[in-house]
């Protein structure tokens, strides 16, 4: 099947020869059939092209390939491998509980560009910082991180509703439904990222990589 | 002998060659795969293709409406 790049690409190879055409000859706009021609490929199709790398920018961001291609991602992409289930990020990558081409998105939605205005900034920020400032170390989340990341998929789900530990105390899921009771602060999910663990950790080898 | 460019002609030109370096720009930037990569295209690669439209679009408004000869 042809894939929405190959189409792009496609659409951005013929507006250059359309264009390529208009610049050796541009006599040729003072005729009807020019002008229709001028207007197509200097508006309609760089307009299409602009607008379809937009999207396309935008899909490809929201991968995991793209978040850990920053040097300072490096060790969260690690810890996604890590062998061991008390790892909530590495359970929900190695079990498909998250889709594994869009892991960091699916659980950070409101990162960088994806957010406010204020998280776009910090977006600018990061850029920066990678190329002429420094990093912080380790990465810290800006907000504590938001119950809303886990219910968007738990939100309903049986496990959720009726697990003993989130019964036990009546008030306990309307709480962390209101994101009062923290599902990785409260001592119950806090094992995350960790990667200062990872170098006594042992990794998780996918079947035929 | 080559008549000279007229000045529509001359911003035709210009925009297609802005509009042909913005999609090339698109083109490099769609095959890195790098959070640099979307700000490349976005402010070099857009910027560009934004200028070369407004050209275009200025040489339309700004034509000379010469009437035609019957």
């Amino acid at each position: 099947m042809i894939g929405n790049t190959t189409i792009l690409m496609a659409v951005i190879l013929f507006s250059i020869v359309l264009i390529a055409l208009l610049v050796m000859r541009p006599s040729i706009t003072a005729t009807r059939g020019g002008k229709i021609l001028a207007f197509v490929s200097l508006l309609i199709f760089p307009a299409l092209a602009g607008g379809m790398g937009v999207n396309q920018h935008i899909e490809h961001s929201k991968t995991t390939n793209f978040c850990l291609s920053c040097h300072v991602m490096e060790d969260y992409g690690k810890s996604l491998r890590v062998d061991d289930r008390s790892f909530v990020p590495a359970t929900h990558f190695q079990y498909n509980l998250v889709p594994r081409e869009k892991a960091c998105y699916t659980c950070h939605t409101d990162y960088t560009m994806y957010g406010d205005v204020k998280s776009k900034l910090r977006g600018l920020k990061h850029v920066y910082a990678y190329y002429i400032g420094k990093p912080s170390q380790p990465i810290k989340l800006y907000q504590p991180y938001n119950n809303r990341e886990c219910l968007h998929c738990h939100l309903g789900a049986r496990t959720f509703e009726e697990s003993e530990a989130h019964t036990k105390d009546p008030q306990a899921l309307s709480r962390m439904k209101l994101n009062q009771l923290g599902c990785s602060t409260s001592g119950c999910h806090n094992i995350i990222h960790n990667i200062g663990q990872l170098k006594e950790a042992t990794f998780w080898k996918e079947q035929g990589k | 002998m080559k008549s000279q460019p007229t000045k529509i002609e001359k911003r035709i030109r210009v925009a297609g060659i802005l509009l042909i370096a913005g999609l090339l720009v698109e083109l490099v930037t769609l095959r890195w795969s790098h959070p640099t990569a979307f700000l490349f295209f976005l402010l070099l690669g857009g910027a560009l293709m934004a200028l070369g439209i407004a050209i275009y679009l200025l040489s339309l408004v700004s034509a000379e409406n010469k009437p035609s000869v019957e």
